[in-house]
Formats: structure tokens, sequence, C-alpha cells
């Protein structure tokens, strides 16, 4: 078929069906998203003042508003395996003005905390818990910075973990209670080798 | 058992007693006759209603009436698909004959609804109506334990129990008629007390008609256009105005407010403050003996006030003096002194000459006026939008409310019908109209219900810019349209024909571009899934309404409850919207929730029947639960007469005693006397000591068996 040449992947996503399914729901996942968020996103009716209010919206295809609607519905595979729902920079302006209260930022929380349970995250989130692990920042100082606070008159080292390090300790304990790092350094390996 | 006969003769005498005294010794008859039949021994019969599935789905109807044959006193158990029904009631009526009943429980639902059916149908059959009890096992019962089968049968069997033991104990009592004074009270003038006014007074009726602002007309006088006929609203509105100002039947108070409300359905005492407006009618001023005197609007007046003011009717786009009338078609046509402005110059008195119609120093006067029915038409204020801060009302000058948009696009307006922007007075090009503004909302800050009416006004907006102004594009942010009237999807359709863009999604924020002064509108355009950045010259906010500032004072007046949203409470929200649970007052328009012009007359002229009913029969029954003064044990002490709510107790000489007297008319039944009453002297008609120990006695130690 002349149609198709060159591009057999793209025309078949194009002629997939699309249509929503029943067996597509799983009314648990609204369940465990509204617990897990402690939000209402059943009682969504999809006004768009979540995506309006979004700095991620107008230079992403991040739609709050979409992963609402699908916590409502319970569309977790479809929740949990579309990689915009990693493009929140969880800054609450959906929260702020949601008219029925509901907070779209916990739902996203919520669902990642979910989507991580199936290891689906990009790895970047990982090496952020791989720096919280050894520096207790998920940004740690650099020469630019220390620079920076030197010519302002402070100590280069903020006064946390970095000027403090014997309480990193503490910080590895948490998070190995809740075996983020040992989860973090497997997932990372997997994909990176 | 007993123990029971023991209270029930311990009633009787109790019952003797104060009648012989009263019947022998007071002028006034009382309405309640003496029960000489009630000692044959009590035949109760019982019966038990399905409501369909509502109550049989989660009630062993069969269990609980062989239960109910089993109670003491129960002569008769039977059960129906619906008792309320004719054969449901017919059985009521051949039971009673057949079984020689003295009293009737129905186990179904509240007596809210169907407790007067039942009473009639015990009256046909040859009992006194006030010896029927309901049990009520549907809203208490089945409704609340829709999936506990058992507990509600449980609870249904203990309800009848109760109302057994009242109903073996009921007695025969007659209401008691009073009449109705033939006159009647609307508060507020808008459209809906007009119209409730005009009704009451074309059916010769006395009608006082209160009014807080100078002029009648309220929000519709403010409108330019009615959706969707496009009529001009002054035009509909103003020969209405003129009918209400001439109505022979109508006494028209404005700059008026209702300051108490005593007394009871067909005798309410009204006191109203006529405020101080400074300014005599002609017949005030006749009455004061100037003759050909008292203000004919002349306006002379208002030229030489040298205090500028923004007028209010206008939004305070529109300036007016310190002596003023709102608009040149207001009813009446008399001028108001605003004294919180007026330095009482005198220059106003001065030119207004021979006619001697200024008096700066007017005082309010307390009018007392008697009425048998009063009807709050009190009307609704736009919510103060700026509190949704993000849309920027207040901040940003061309981000104006809905009813500001009405009075620029108003050919009597400020600008003379020319839409502006009030930030450089250009005309639009481009105008986004927000729905929904503080409507819909739960955050706390809004208000939760849908305002109604705001969608199609905001169609009718569009459609009058895109009359007047050529090349103009309206966008219309909305979340859904609500064009459910008649003629209003049509009307839709028109305004979407006419070239408005429908972006369905709601704002989230607007911001202002402070050279140009330009307003920038962030939305998602729901339907595309993008989120959208608009520029436009000026944002209309249709924004929430909230019942009028004064409505709560006003209905504690006279006794109205408030819903939850906030507007005023109807006795029933389908089957009597414009009654309230205060007899004798109703609602009309938007003040008992929100509605548009057709639906406000409508619920109007609903509301002046309701209220003329009572007036046009002449007199009411009032249910007959007065307390009664066992004058024997009553010690005089007096202290009853202070707590009583309603002031319908008094200390009278009788024998050469004080004893305390009851105006049964303003008793209420309320039952704080007779709780309180420290020697047992007061009886409380239909809900007295005896047969309510005989219901906790039932309940606690299952009755006497």
């Amino acid at each position: 078929m002349p149609r198709t040449k060159g591009y057999p992947e793209a025309l078949e996503k194009k002629l997939a069906d699309t249509r929503l399914y029943e067996d597509e729901r799983h009314p648990e996942f609204t369940k465990t998203v509204e617990k897990l968020s402690m939000s209402i996103p059943h009682m969504c009716y999809q006004c768009g003042t979540c995506t309006a209010s979004c700095p991620s919206a107008p230079r992403s295809s991040y739609r709050i508003r979409k992963f609402v609607r699908r916590a409502l519905l319970g569309l977790e595979d479809e929740a949990l395996t579309d990689p915009d729902l990693w493009l929140c920079t969880t800054c609450y302006s959906c929260t702020d003005r949601c008219p029925r209260d509901i907070a779209p930022t916990d739902v996203i929380m919520a669902m990642r905390n979910l989507a991580f349970k199936r290891d689906i995250i990009p790895v970047n989130f990982l090496k952020t818990v791989q720096a919280i692990y050894t520096t207790g920042h998920g940004v740690p100082n650099n020469d630019v910075n220390r620079a920076a606070r030197k010519k302002l008159g402070m100590n280069p080292e903020p006064p946390t973990t970095h000027a403090f390090p014997q309480y990193v300790k503490g910080i590895q304990k948490i998070i190995d209670y809740y075996e983020l790092k040992k989860n973090a350094d497997r997932i990372v390996k997997e994909r990176e080798g | 058992m007993a123990e029971k006969k023991t209270k029930k003769e311990t009633a009787s005498k109790k019952k003797e007693t104060p009648k012989a005294a009263v019947s022998a010794k007071t002028e006034k008859a009382p309405a309640v006759k003496a029960p000489a039949t009630e000692q044959k021994k009590a035949r109760v019969g019982v019966f038990i209603c399905h409501c369909g599935t509502n109550i049989a789905g989660s009630v062993d109807i069969p269990d609980v009436q062989e239960y109910a044959k089993s109670l003491p006193n129960v002569a008769f158990a039977d059960n129906y698909q619906y008792m309320c029904s004719t054969p449901g009631q017919s059985k009521i009526i051949a039971a009673i004959k057949e079984n020689d009943l003295t009293g009737i429980v129905v186990a179904a639902c509240s007596p809210r609804l169907h407790e007067p059916t039942f009473r009639t149908a015990t009256k046909e059959g040859g009992l006194n109506p006030f010896r029927f009890e309901m049990a009520n096992i549907r809203e208490q019962g089945s409704w609340v334990h829709m999936h506990d089968r058992e507990g509600a049968t449980d609870k249904a069997k203990d309800a009848i129990r109760i109302a057994v033991a009242k109903a073996s104990l009921l007695q025969d009592l007659v209401p008691k008629t009073v009449p109705v004074e033939h006159a009647a009270m609307v508060v507020g003038a808008g459209i809906a007390g007009m119209q409730a006014a005009l009704d009451l007074a074309n059916a010769g009726i006395k009608t006082y008609l209160i009014e807080k602002n100078p002029t009648i007309g309220g929000r519709m006088s403010q409108l330019d256009k009615t959706f969707p006929t496009l009529d001009c609203s002054q035009c509909i509105l103003t020969p209405k105005m003129v009918d209400v100002g001439r109505a022979e039947n109508i006494d028209l108070m404005t700059c008026a407010e209702v300051e108490n409300v005593e007394g009871y359905i067909g005798n309410f005492d009204v006191t109203i403050r006529r405020k101080a407006r400074g300014v005599l009618t002609p017949a005030e001023a006749e009455a004061k003996g100037i003759v050909g005197g008292g203000c004919n609007g002349c306006g002379d007046c208002e030229a030489v006030c040298p205090v500028i003011k923004p007028n209010p009717f206008e939004m305070g786009m529109k300036p007016r003096k310190a002596i003023y009338i709102y608009h040149p078609q207001v009813v009446p046509l008399i001028y108001t002194i605003d004294w919180d402005s007026c330095i009482k110059c005198g220059l106003c008195v001065e030119v207004c000459g021979e006619k001697k119609a200024i008096d700066l120093e007017m005082k309010d006067e307390l009018v007392k006026v008697k009425v048998g029915t009063a009807i709050l038409a009190t009307g609704y204020d736009l919510f103060p939008i700026e509190k949704k801060e993000e849309w920027g009302y207040k901040k940003y000058e061309n981000v104006v409310t809905s009813l500001e948009f009405e009075r620029l696009i108003c050919a009597s307006g400020p600008t003379g019908g020319h839409l502006v922007r009030p930030s450089d007075g250009v005309t639009p090009k481009k105008v986004a109209f927000l729905l929904c503004a503080g409507s819909r909302d739960n955050t706390g800050v809004g208000k939760p219900y849908c305002s109604r009416f705001c969608c199609m006004y905001s169609l009718k907006h569009a459609h009058q810019i895109i009359e007047k102004i050529p090349g103009v594009q309206p966008y219309i942010f909305y979340m859904d349209i609500r064009s459910f009237g008649k003629m209003y999807e049509e009307f839709y359709y028109r305004i979407q024909d006419e070239g408005a863009k429908f972006m369905r999604g709601r704002v989230a924020n607007v911001l202002e571009d402070p050279d140009t002064k330009n307003l920038l509108i962030n939305a998602e355009d729901t339907l595309l899934n993008r989120p959208i950045k608009l520029e436009v010259d000026m944002v209309v906010l249709a924004a929430a309404v909230e019942p009028a500032a004064e409505t709560d004072r006003t209905r504690k007046l006279f006794g109205v409850s408030r819903s939850m949203d906030g507007w005023l409470l109807e006795a029933h929200p389908k089957l009597n919207p414009c009654g309230t649970t205060t007899a004798g007052v109703f609602l009309a328009g938007v003040c008992q929730g929100p509605k548009d012009i057709p639906d406000t007359v409508a619920s109007a002229e609903g509301a002046a029947s309701a209220a003329s009913i009572p007036i046009h029969k002449g007199e009411v029954e009032l249910e007959p639960y007065f307390a009664q003064c066992i004058e024997e044990k009553c010690a005089g002490c007096g202290m009853c007469v202070n707590l009583c709510p309603y002031q319908a107790l008094s200390l009278v000489e009788k024998e050469g005693r004080t004893v305390m007297q009851v105006t049964e008319a303003k008793c209420k039944g309320c039952g704080t006397c007779g709780g309180f009453c420290p020697g047992g002297a007061i009886w409380m008609q239909h809900f007295a000591t005896p047969q309510i120990i005989a219901q906790i006695d039932a309940f606690l130690i299952g009755g006497a068996k």
C-alpha cells in the first residue's frame, strides 16, 4: 500500500482503536489516589482553570486537567504510563484556583508515588534521590553558589548538611527505611547499566 | 397497664377542671369542648403504609403488623400500599366504624405532608380529627436504614408502639378560628414585590408596599434589555411602576423599612420606619396645611445643590447631588436628601420657594399597620466579586461587573448607551465575558450554587455589543451554557450565529498590560485541550448573586428561616415554593433563590395568590395546641408570663384569686410555660404531660403491658 510506505508505525498509531472501554477503568485507583492525595478528584467538572493556571502547560504537552480526569475515571495505566506525569513543577497554582477545591498538585504527587511502585519514573528523579542520599540536598551546593555566597559575606556552605555533614547519616536512615535509595540504584542500573 | 390507667384518669381530671372553670367564668367561650366521651376504653387502629417500596423495601410489613396487633389498646391493624390514596383512606374510615375505634395511628411518612390527609380521614370516619397520631417510619426509618432490614423493622415497631401509647390518650380538640385582617404587606418593591402588590391590590386587598430605596423598580430598572425577547427593560417596567404608584389599594412607602413584627397569621402588627427623606410629597404638604405645595419633581433643588456624590443606581458611574432622584422615571417622583452628604446650606429650600417641599429637619417616623399576610420580596445583591482576586475587579479599570455593563450599554446610562472602557473612554473591540464568576464555587470564597440567569444575560450582552459596535468580537468563557427557558436555547443559537465566540473553559486569571490597560486572559480551551492567552479590551464578570444586604434582618423579624445557601427557606421546595414555615408569610422572587424575570414574576403571582387565600376566606384555623391554665392549681406566681416568647399569657383576677390566662390566638403551643410551671398548672393540649410520659414509657419500658 503506497500510502503507508515509510510510515508503518505512525499510521498504525493513527488507525488504532482509541475508544474508551469500561475494562480500562479501575474504580479502586480513584479511591487510592484520593486517599494518598487527601483530595477529591472525583468532584472535577473539567473547567480547565488548572491547566490555564499551569506554568508548565504553555511550554509542554502536560495537561493537569487530563490527569484529574483520568483519576476520576480510574484510568490507571493511561495515567501512570504517561511521561507527562513528571512535568508538574508542583507550584500549586492549580490548587490555589480550583473552584471545586480539589488539590490537583497533590493528585499528581499521589499518582507519581503509585507509578514509582511500578518502577515507572524518569532517571533524573532517581538521580535526585541519590544526590539527597549522599549530600542531603536535591541540588547540592556548587562553586558558582559558593562564590556568590562569599561575595554576599555569607558562609560559602549553608547551615544545612553542607555545613554539618554529620547529619547526612540521619537523612540516609530515613531514605533507607523506605528503601528509596536501594530501588533508585536498582532502577538506574537497569536503565543505564 | 395499671399505671397507665391511673395516668389517664389523672389526665381527665386535669382536663375537666380548667374546662369547667373557663366555661363558667370567662366571657370568651373556650374553643375546646369538654371531653365527655373519652373515658371509654381506648381502641386504637394501626395502619401501616408500604409507600410502594419506599417503606416495604426495607421494613417487614407483615411482621410489624403482627407486632402492632399485640400492643395494648390496639383493636385493629392493617396495611396498604399507599395509605394516602383514596382506598387507603377508605380503610381508615371503614375501620373506625366497624371496630368502634377511639384513636388512629398511621405508620408512614413524616407528618409534614400527610398529617392533614389522615386527620381528614379520621374525621370522615366519625372521630375528632385530633384523635390521630402519625408514626414516621419512612424519613426516620426505611430511608435512613435502607440497607438494614432488621434494624428498620425494629425501629418501625418502636415508632408504632410510641404512637399507640399517645393515641390511647388523645382527646377531642376543636381548632380555633381567628378573623383575618383584610390587608397585606409586601416587603421590597422590585419587579417581584411590585407584581405581588399589584395582584393583591387588583384582588381587592389593601396592600402596604414597603421599599427601602427612594424609588420602586429594583434591579430590573437598572437593566437595559431583557432576554430572550430583547424588550427594553425600562419600557416594560415603567408602566407597572406607574400602575403601582396609582393603584388605590396600594399604600406605597418608599424610604421605609420594617422595624418590628408582632402577631400571627391574620393579625400581624407591623411597625414601619419611614425614614426622613427630607422632602414632602404633595399629600404630606397638604396635611401640613401647605396648599398646592410638596415636591412636584421639578428638579430645581438638584440644580442648585452644591454637593456631588456618585449615583448608586448607576453603579457609581454617574454623579448625583445630595438632593436627588435615581433617574427620571422614578416612582414616586419625589426628591430625596442624602443626609450623609447634605451640608444643610439651605439653597434647595430657597429655590423650592412656595412649594415648601423641603424640610431639612425632618425626622424618621414610625408607622404601625395591621395586616393579615405578608410577602417578602427582598431581592439580591451582586456577590463582591473582588474577593476572587484572580479576575482583578477593582484592581484593573477595564474589568467591570455585569450590572456595570448594563448601565454602560443602556441608552439612559452614564454614557448614553455607548459602551466605553472606563480607563480611557475608548470603544472596546474585543470583549470577554466571564461566566460563573463566583458561582459554582466550592472554595468557600464564592457561592456553591448556580446563579441561574448569568448565562442568558451574557448571551444578551454579546448580542448588544454586536448590535452597537461594528467589528466587535465578543468571547464568552463558559463551563456550561444553561439556556433552559422558553426560547432560551433558540436565543443561544442566534447569538452564536451572530458571531459570539464560545470558549469552553473557566478563566484562571486576568492580568493587565499597564501601558495599554488591555487585559490578558489565561484560560484553557478545554475542547481543544490547549491553554489560551487572549488579549482583550474589556472584561465583563458575570458575578454571582447573593441575598440583598438587609435580608437577614428582615427575615428574622418575620420568623423566616434561610436555607444552607443563604436564600430564604420555602415551606417545600417543590410543592410550596412561595410559602414559609411561618403561617401567613410568603416569599416572592429572588429572595428565595436566583430567578430570571419570567420566573420572578411567576413566583410573585404565586405568592400573591397564596397570600390572598386567608384574606379572602376571612378567617384562619389555628391548630388547637394551646396552653390551658388549670386554675385550681395555679398559684398566680406569674413566672410563666415572662417566659412566654409570644406574649400570650397574662394574670387575671378570678373569684378573688390571681390566675394565669392564655390568649389562645397568640399561643403557638411551644410548651415553654407548660414545661416550666412549678405547680404543674399548665396543660399543653395535644402534647399533655401524661401523653408525653406515656410515649417515653412506651419507648423505654416497652409500654405498659
